[in-house]
C-alpha cells in the first residue's frame, strides 16, 4: 500500500508516511460523513430541518454561498493576472489557486443544491429559468465557470506522475495546457458577472431599504463593490492558504517576492474598494436610505448590530490590511502579511454576513419585528461538510499532484544552503 | 432565459445574456475540442516522447536548465529555452562560429576519478552516443550514470526495429526504488540490444549521420566542466534528500553510489540527474 502510493507522488517532493495522512484526513472524512447525513435530512426531509422560514429565506448556506465564492475569486483573478497580463510570479501558485477555486465553487454550488432542495428537479434551473431573476444569471455563470474551473483542474491532475505515463493524456494535458489563457479569459468574464450578480441581487432589493442601492443603468453599487472586494481579497485568500500549506507540512512551497507581489496586489485592489464603499456608504446614509423612508441610523439601533460593525467592516478589516499590504516596510514581514490578509477575508466574509443576515434580520414594516436567526445543527452540519470537502481536496492535491511548481527547486536551494552554512541545517 | 422559456422575449436584455452565455459555451467546447484534435494528430505522428521532454525540461528546476555555454564560461548564468535542443539555437551557433571548441589532445578525460573517452557524444541525461563506421551508433550510459544506478535489478531495452527518438526514453532502469527513464541521444531504430556487461545497451541505425543531429550533444572540451558541475549537482540532490555526502576535492565517487546511500530517496536522485520530470 506505501509503495503504491508514493508512486503516485510526485517525484523530488517530500510528503507524509500514508499512516500520518491517513490520520490527518480521517477526522474530515467523519466530519464529511456527519455533514453528508445532515444535507440528507434536509434534502430528504424538506427545509422544515432547518431554522429559516418564509421570512428568513437567506441563512447560514448563502452566507457561506457568498463568502466562499469571493474567497475563490483568487482562481480567477490568478490566471487572469499570469495568462493575461503576464505576471510570471504568480505562476508558482496557480495550480493551488486553481484548487482552491474548484473547491470553493463546487462547495458553494453543493450547498445551493442542498437550499434549494428537490434535487430531482435541479435541471429546472437551467431549463426553465426565471427571466427575471438574477439568480438566474448567478446559476449560469457559476455552473459554466465551475466547468471551466473542471477543465482547467484537469491538467493538474493529468500531471500525475503515474497519469503521466499514459501517452495519451500526457499530450492531452500538453495541449490542454497551450490554450489555458483562453479559458482564463472565459473565467475572468463569468466571474466578474456572478460577482456582480450576487452583489446585483441584494441592491435591487427595494423592500430592503438596508441592501437597496443607487447605481448605474440597470446595476445598483453593489453589483460592482462585490467584484471589487472579491478581486482584493482572491489574492489575500491565496497568500493565507499558501502561507498555512507551508506551516502545516513545515515545507518551503514559493518565494517570499510571491507573498509580496499578492499582498501589494492585493492591497492596491483593498484600498480602492474601500474608498469605493466608503464613497457608496455616505451616498446611502444621506440620499438613498432618506429617500426609501427611513434614516441609516435606525438600521444600527437593532443591537447587536450597532455601528461598530460598519466601522469594523470598512475600517478594521478594510482599510487597515490594506495600509499594512501597502507599505512596504510591513510587508517584507510575513507576520504582517498573514495578519493583514486574514484580516481582509475575515472583512469578506463580514461583508457578505451583513449584506445576507443582518439584511434580513431588520424589520422593514410598522407591523414588523426584528427577527433572529440561528442555524439548526443541520444546516451546520451541512456548512462542516463543505469545508470538510475542501480541506480533503486540497489535501488529496497537495499530496498527489504538483501545485506548488518551485518546491522542488526551494528544496535544492535549501539543501545548497545548508552545505554553505552546516550550522544552519535543520532550519526547514 | 431560453427561446422557449414562458416570458422570454426577442429584446436587446434577452438577446445579450442568451449570446454571452452560448459564447461562453461554445468558446469552452472549442477549446477543448482543439486540445483533443491536437493530442490525437499529435499521438498519430508519434509526437509523445518529444512532447514527454518538453514537458519535464519545463519542471526541472532552473539549475537543471542551465545553457552549454555556461558550462564552458561564456555566460555567467543563462537558462537554455529549447530544451537542450541546441540546433536551431541561434545563440549556439554564433558563439560556436566565435569561439570553436578547443582541441582536447588526450582521448579521453578524467574527471573526479571517472574516465570520460572523447571519441562520442554525450547526452545531459548521461548517455553516450559513439558513429561506428558501419553508421550505427552506439548508445550506452556514461560512468557517472553507471555509478549512480550500479547493478540494475531490472532493464527494460526496447526490441529491434522499435524506433527511438533523441531527448524520448532509450531504455528502462530499476534500481532501489527508482524507475529511470535513461534518455536517448539521437533519433533513430534500434538494431541490436546489449547489456550491462557488454558497456552499451543500444545500437541504432540513425535517421541522419549528418553532424546536425549530433549538435545538441556536449563533446570535447565540454565535458570536464559539465561533469564537473554534475558532481556538484549530484551533491546537492543526496543533501536535499537526507544524504550526507562528503566528496573531498579531488575524491571519486563510489563504484555504485546508490549503495553507499541507502537513506537517500534514490529515485529523488536519480530524477534529478536523469532530468526527468
Amino acid at each position: 500500500m506505501v509503495f503504491v502510493d508514493k508512486e503516485f507522488i510526485t517525484r523530488g517532493l517530500r510528503r507524509s508516511s500514508t499512516g500520518r495522512f491517513l490520520l490527518w484526513i480521517l477526522p474530515w472524512v467523519a466530519l464529511l460523513g456527519f455533514g453528508l447525513y445532515c444535507a440528507g435530512l434536509c434534502l430528504v426531509k424538506g427545509l422544515n430541518q432547518t431554522n429559516m422560514d418564509n421570512r428568513f429565506v437567506f441563512g447560514l448556506w448563502i452566507f457561506l454561498d457568498l463568502t466562499v465564492i469571493a474567497l475563490g475569486a483568487g482562481a480567477f483573478f490568478t490566471g487572469f493576472l499570469l495568462y493575461i497580463l503576464k505576471v510570471e510570479e504568480l505562476r508558482s501558485v496557480i495550480n493551488s489557486a486553481v484548487v482552491i477555486g474548484l473547491v470553493c465553487y463546487s462547495g458553494a454550488m453543493a450547498a445551493l443544491a442542498v437550499d434549494v432542495g428537490q434535487p430531482l428537479r435541479s435541471w429546472f434551473t437551467f431549463w426553465y429559468p426565471n427571466v427575471h431573476s438574477m439568480l438566474t444569471e448567478v446559476t449560469f455563470c457559476i455552473s459554466c465557470y465551475l466547468t471551466v474551473l473542471l477543465i482547467e483542474y484537469l491538467p493538474i491532475v493529468l500531471r500525475n506522475r503515474k497519469l503521466h505515463e499514459v501517452p495519451s493524456f500526457l499530450v492531452f494535458e500538453y495541449e490542454l495546457h497551450k490554450v489555458t489563457y483562453v479559458l482564463a479569459g472565459v473565467g475572468t468574464f463569468l466571474s466578474f458577472f456572478h460577482q456582480g450578480s450576487l452583489g446585483g441581487l441584494y441592491g435591487v432589493l427595494r423592500g430592503r431599504p438596508f441592501a437597496f442601492r443607487e447605481g448605474l443603468a440597470v446595476w445598483p453599487s453593489t453589483f460592482f463593490l462585490f467584484i471589487l472586494s472579491a478581486a482584493a481579497v482572491g489574492p489575500s485568500f491565496i497568500l493565507l492558504t499558501t502561507w498555512l500549506v507551508e506551516k502545516l507540512s513545515r515545507k518551503r512551497l514559493v518565494r517570499p517576492d510571491v507573498f509580496r507581489r499578492l499582498a501589494s496586489i492585493s492591497g492596491l485592489l483593498l484600498a480602492v474598494y474601500v474608498l469605493a464603499k466608503a464613497v457608496d456608504t455616505l451616498i446611502w446614509i444621506n440620499r438613498t436610505s432618506p429617500g426609501t423612508g427611513f434614516q441609516a441610523w435606525q438600521y444600527y439601533s437593532w443591537k447587536p448590530f450597532g455601528t461598530w460593525i460598519l466601522i469594523a467592516e470598512i475600517v478594521v478589516f478594510g482599510l487597515l490590511p490594506a495600509l499594512v499590504m501597502l507599505t512596504p516596510r510591513l510587508r517584507a514581514h510575513t507576520g504582517w502579511l498573514v495578519t493583514a490578509a486574514a484580516m481582509a477575508c475575515c472583512g469578506v466574509a463580514l461583508n457578505r454576513f451583513v449584506m445576507t443576515v443582518q439584511t434580513l434580520a431588520l424589520p422593514t414594516l410598522s407591523f414588523d419585528s426584528f427577527l433572529s436567526y440561528f442555524p439548526s445543527w443541520q444546516e451546520i452540519g451541512t456548512f462542516l461538510a463543505v469545508v470538510a470537502y475542501g480541506v480533503l481536496v486540497y489535501s488529496f492535491s497537495f499530496r498527489y499532484f504538483n501545485l506548488f511548481p518551485e518546491e522542488r527547486e526551494l528544496r535544492l536551494e535549501a539543501a545548497a544552503q545548508e552545505e554553505a552554512e552546516p550550522a544552519l541545517a535543520g532550519r526547514y | 432565459m431560453l427561446p422557449w422559456n414562458y416570458g422570454f422575449d426577442w429584446n436587446a436584455g434577452h438577446i445579450i445574456f442568451l449570446g454571452a452565455f452560448y459564447a461562453v459555451l461554445a468558446v469552452v467546447a472549442t477549446t477543448v475540442a482543439w486540445a483533443a484534435i491536437h493530442s490525437r494528430s499529435a499521438l498519430r505522428s508519434g509526437q509523445a516522447e518529444a512532447i514527454r521532454w518538453h514537458s519535464d525540461f519545463e519542471s526541472l528546476p532552473c539549475s537543471d536548465r542551465v545553457c552549454r555555454h555556461v558550462l564552458t564560461g561564456e555566460f555567467l548564468d543563462r537558462k537554455c529555452q529549447r530544451a537542450f535542443c541546441c540546433g536551431g539555437c541561434e545563440t549556439h551557433a554564433r558563439l560556436l562560429e566565435r569561439n570553436p571548441l578547443p582541441r582536447v589532445e588526450e582521448p579521453q578525460e578524467e574527471v573526479c576519478g571517472m574516465t570520460f573517452p572523447l571519441d562520442r557524444f554525450y547526452h545531459r541525461g548521461h548517455t553516450w552516443a559513439r558513429l561506428d563506421r558501419d553508421g550505427t551508433v552506439l548508445v550506452g550510459l556514461d560512468e557517472l550514470g553507471t555509478r549512480l544506478l550500479g547493478r540494475p535489478d531490472a532493464l527494460r531495452l526496447p526490441k529491434p526495429g522499435r524506433r527511438v527518438h533523441a531527448n524520448g526514453a532509450a531504455f528502462q532502469v530499476r534500481r532501489r526504488n527508482a524507475k529511470v527513464r535513461v534518455m536517448c541521444p539521437v533519433d533513430g531504430k534500434v538494431v541490436e540490444t546489449g547489456s550491462v556487461e557488454r558497456g552499451w545497451y543500444l545500437r541504432i541505425k540513425p535517421d541522419s549521420k549528418n553532424v546536425q543531429a549530433f549538435q545538441h550533444l556536449l563533446r570535447g572540451a565540454e565535458i570536464k566542466p559539465w561533469i564537473q558541475r554534475e558532481m556538484e549537482r549530484l551533491q546537492l540532490a543526496l543533501t536535499a534528500e537526507g544524504a550526507t555526502p562528503a566528496l573531498a576535492d579531488g575524491g571519486a565517487p563510489v563504484s555504485d553510489i546508490a549503495a553507499a546511500y541507502p537513506a537517500a530517496d534514490w529515485d529523488a536522485v536519480c530524477g534529478e540527474m536523469f532530468l526527468e520530470g
